[in-house]
């Protein structure tokens, strides 16, 4: 049970370190590994410890390097990079790490001790609720993270049009797809993030031909870190519960919820400036990424509807383990539930301790010159978007999804607005497409929860373009 | 570390010593993708040799497939793992593969089944839409309807009834029917015996049948009784009938009479040694309760007996059934099916 854990923790470490693999990544790679636990409850525990381990581990990349480990931890690093550049990497590290670990118990401990109270609350929020919720994340990631409005504006389109190629919903045709089968099912999610953020920093880095950081001070910085969580705990807890609220909704999660809850803090604090290596920005939007995973476990397990993308993996790989979630007779086995809980818990402790013992020397990568270490995140990044075909077209994918993201980093327009456009463009299209079939106006109108979502996202819009100064892109 | 290691060697040299592949149209994880993960184990001991799983994911399902077709069909080592969803983009999408040309390891006949909210008007059904559901859409139309309609007034009482949901996954579809958006959804038999038994206000609405060797559709054992045409019959007073019957039957056909299935090019030499090796597998209750657990309880059909069913599958493909199931298809369901005529050769 132990090495289980140990081993699952480590797994899911290391893959959440590598730019752009992230806890779906690293599960997709264990399928051929389920049918050697002789116990499948091992592989529950396993499982279970990779993604709390990746979850946290991703933050490395995104701090130390600016590029996203996940596309869950592309908020982090928008103050968490710049604090790195000002050679606070173990400081920002810290309270990112603190943050997420404390709020990967809590939301954990209450998402599995309270599991089956949760179906009926599951039901309050339908098909327009999802609509009002994809549209306040693309707010909050176009409107809140660039001051440059009208460029987020031309993000979110393009993030749209990239995100709809693929296969037309009602008419099941390919869509924009100039002939290309490969296209057929869309561009994937691996080589955007990769080609928006990892890349384009390469570059950058490349041509600096310097260090992210030649500041050498990190001496008190773990502890500083530590009581920047006490001194902005709401902060953290206000990240934590958006990102668990997330997660509980199924088909939302990962990015969105990060995005939500970083908004949501530049939001609360409007006479402060994020985005230059605010250390409030790293832990607002830090909350909300363990405490959605955890939460993103709810419709998973209580009807087998996976809650994010590596929910839908982890579900199918506890398929091969024998488990199939959502059916009655897994509620009554405490054995299984006792594994997860067993599993994300102790992950989360163990990734937590392991991380800020090692902070300070893992930092140390934002010291070492970037022409020394690029090649093997090169190779690392390159076979994390290889992993879909492995064909030459997941390579020319990533090669253009690249040349964008230095198009777009070079003329400031919003990466992380054209990244959550493209995640959430099928959803946009087809909750649309849902609710205007099944809603009227009037039925619209009599549902409180829809109405007060509209509102937060006329109201932070026009607050956001208004005030906001962030210029990050 | 060493149980790692020893993991990480064992993962390694299974991989370096497969003998058979087997290609998957899809990303691991999805539904046929764990059912060959399952059949792949429980083969390999009657086969002697090792299965490694080749996943070729892309859109419909339809990508990988072609590849088998245009490339990789030759090697004597390769079985395509098919499911049904390719069986109706056979009939209505413009595909590279073409059953005739493989010859059949084996099959699983399944049925696909409708389930209603409890106290729902069915005679108006909010249904998720897709090229999935066509069958369902047909027997909706027949159900509600009624017998003796032209095909555009078959067209018309559709669009008047059905409220056709595009853009669901299958997620959402559960969601929505759980929290009463949807008031119709449908099933394979596992996916019902999770999504709906466990529902305390959802219930059987109809289901297709199971296609037999002579091309008629049986009462499905285990749920007695809801099949569309005794439901129909209870309805209108006739059995159901005519050229809107006939695209039904081969649409719902081409679906679920392929479900899951195994295919090699025709004139492979391995073919015999497959076939024995899954026979084998059917008669060992072990084997066949791990792929009962995943698709339920329902047939192989071994061989000789594949290819029977594909060859009646292929009798129910008339220019009248085709046409017509191209037109609702454009015209109700919004889908851009395509006529082929290849398929009448």
């Amino acid at each position: 049970m132990i090495l289980a854990l140990l081993l699952g923790t480590l797994y899911g470490l290391i893959i959440g370190l590598i730019p752009a693999a992230g806890a779906t990544t690293g599960l997709i790679i264990l399928f051929g590994l389920m049918s050697y636990f002789s116990d499948p409850y091992l592989g529950v525990i396993f499982c279970m410890a990779v993604v709390a381990a990746s979850t946290t581990g991703d933050t490395y990349s995104g701090i130390l390097l600016g590029i996203p480990g996940a596309n869950s931890a592309a908020a982090t690093m928008v103050d968490g990079h710049p604090l790195a550049q000002q050679g606070k990497a173990t400081y920002a590290l810290t309270a990112a790490i603190t943050t997420s670990t404390v709020n990967g118990l809590l939301w954990g401990t209450l998402t599995f001790a309270l599991l089956p109270w949760y179906t009926k609350l599951m039901m309050i929020f339908g098909i327009p609720e999802m609509w009002a919720f994809v549209m306040l994340a693309l707010v909050c990631v176009g409107f809140v993270s660039n001051k440059f409005w009208i460029r987020s504006l031309i993000a979110i389109g393009i993030g749209l049009f990239l995100g709809m190629i693929g296969t037309n919903p009602v008419t099941n045709a390919d869509r924009w797809t100039f002939g290309w089968e490969y296209l057929g099912a869309g561009i994937q999610i691996m080589p955007m993030v990769a080609g928006l953020f990892a890349f384009p920093e390469i570059l950058d880095g490349l041509k600096k031909r310097d260090a992210t950081t030649t500041k050498h001070n990190t001496s008190g910085q773990t502890l500083d870190g530590i009581k920047a969580v006490w001194k902005y705990k709401w902060d953290a807890i206000r990240g934590g519960a958006i990102g668990a609220f997330i997660g509980f909704l199924p088909g939302l999660g990962g990015a969105m919820g990060d995005w939500m809850a970083y908004g949501s803090t530049v939001a609360a604090n409007p006479k402060e400036e994020f985005g230059k290596g605010n250390i409030r920005g790293v832990i607002g939007s830090e909350g909300a990424n363990n405490s959605q995973k955890a939460t993103s476990m709810i419709p998973t397990v209580l009807f087998g509807i996976p809650g994010a993308s590596f929910a839908a993996v982890l579900l199918a790989l506890f398929m091969t383990l024998g488990f199939e979630l959502g059916t009655p007779d897994l509620a009554y086995d405490m054995r299984f539930f006792d594994s997860l809980t067993f599993g994300f818990m102790w992950a989360t402790v163990l990734v937590g301790i392991i991380c800020i013992t090692f902070n300070r020397y893992i930092s140390m990568i934002s010291y070492v010159r970037y022409r020394y270490y690029f090649p093997a995140l090169v190779v690392f990044i390159t076979w994390a978007c290889a992993q879909y075909t492995g064909g030459w077209e997941d390579y020319a994918i990533l090669i253009l999804c690249s040349v964008l993201g230095v198009f777009c980093k070079e003329y400031k327009y919003s990466r992380p607005a054209l990244l959550m456009a493209f995640i959430l463009a099928a959803k946009v299209e087809a909750l649309t497409i849902q609710m205007t079939t099944l809603y009227t106006i009037e039925t619209l109108m009599t549902r409180p929860i829809f109405i007060i979502l509209i509102i937060t996202i006329i109201a932070l819009a026009t607050l956001s373009i208004k005030k906001n100064k962030l210029e990050y892109a | 570390m060493k149980k790692l290691l020893t993991l990480c060697l064992m993962a390694f040299t299974t991989s370096a010593l497969a003998d058979y592949i087997f290609v998957v149209p899809q990303k691991p994880g999805g539904g046929t993708s764990q059912w060959a993960q399952i059949v792949a184990t429980q083969l390999e001991p009657f086969l002697g040799e090792n299965i490694t799983i080749k996943h070729i994911p892309g859109a419909r399902d339809i990508p990988g497939f072609n590849k088998f077709h245009n490339s990789l069909r030759t090697s004597n080592k390769i079985i395509m793992v098919s499911n049904g969803g390719n069986g109706v983009s056979f009939l209505q999408e413009k595909v590279d593969y073409d059953y005739r040309d493989y010859d059949s390891i084996g099959l699983m006949n399944l049925n696909i089944i409708a389930a209603k909210r409890i106290g729902e008007n069915m005679d108006y059904p909010k249904f998720s839409a897709g090229s999935g559901k066509v069958p369902e859409a047909w027997a909706m139309a027949l159900l509600i309807c009624g017998p003796g309609l032209t095909m555009n007034e078959y067209l018309a009482c559709f669009k008047e009834h059905v409220t056709w949901v595009n853009g669901m996954s299958n997620s959402e579809r559960r969601l929505a029917f759980k929290r009463g958006e949807l008031n119709g959804t449908r099933e394979n038999p596992a996916a019902y015996k999770k999504h709906v038994e466990t529902d305390e206000n959802a219930e059987i609405w109809f289901h297709h049948g199971i296609l037999q060797a002579d091309g008629s559709h049986a009462d499905d054992p285990n749920h007695p009784g809801f099949q569309l045409e005794i439901l129909f019959e209870e309805r209108w007073d006739v059995e159901p009938s005519g050229e809107f019957y006939d695209a039904y039957k081969l649409v719902k056909s081409f679906r679920d009479g392929m479900q899951k299935a195994l295919w090699v090019n025709k004139g492979n030499p391995n073919t015999f040694l497959l076939r024995n090796a899954l026979h084998q597998m059917s008669l060992d209750p072990d084997a066949i309760a791990a792929i009962e657990k995943k698709v339920g309880k329902y047939e192989w059909k071994i061989g000789d007996e594949g290819n029977a069913q594909v060859d009646t599958l292929m009798s129910f493909i008339t220019p009248k059934a085709l046409i017509n199931l191209i037109h609702f298809n454009k015209e109700a369901l919004g889908l851009a099916s395509v006529y082929k005529e290849k398929l009448i050769e």
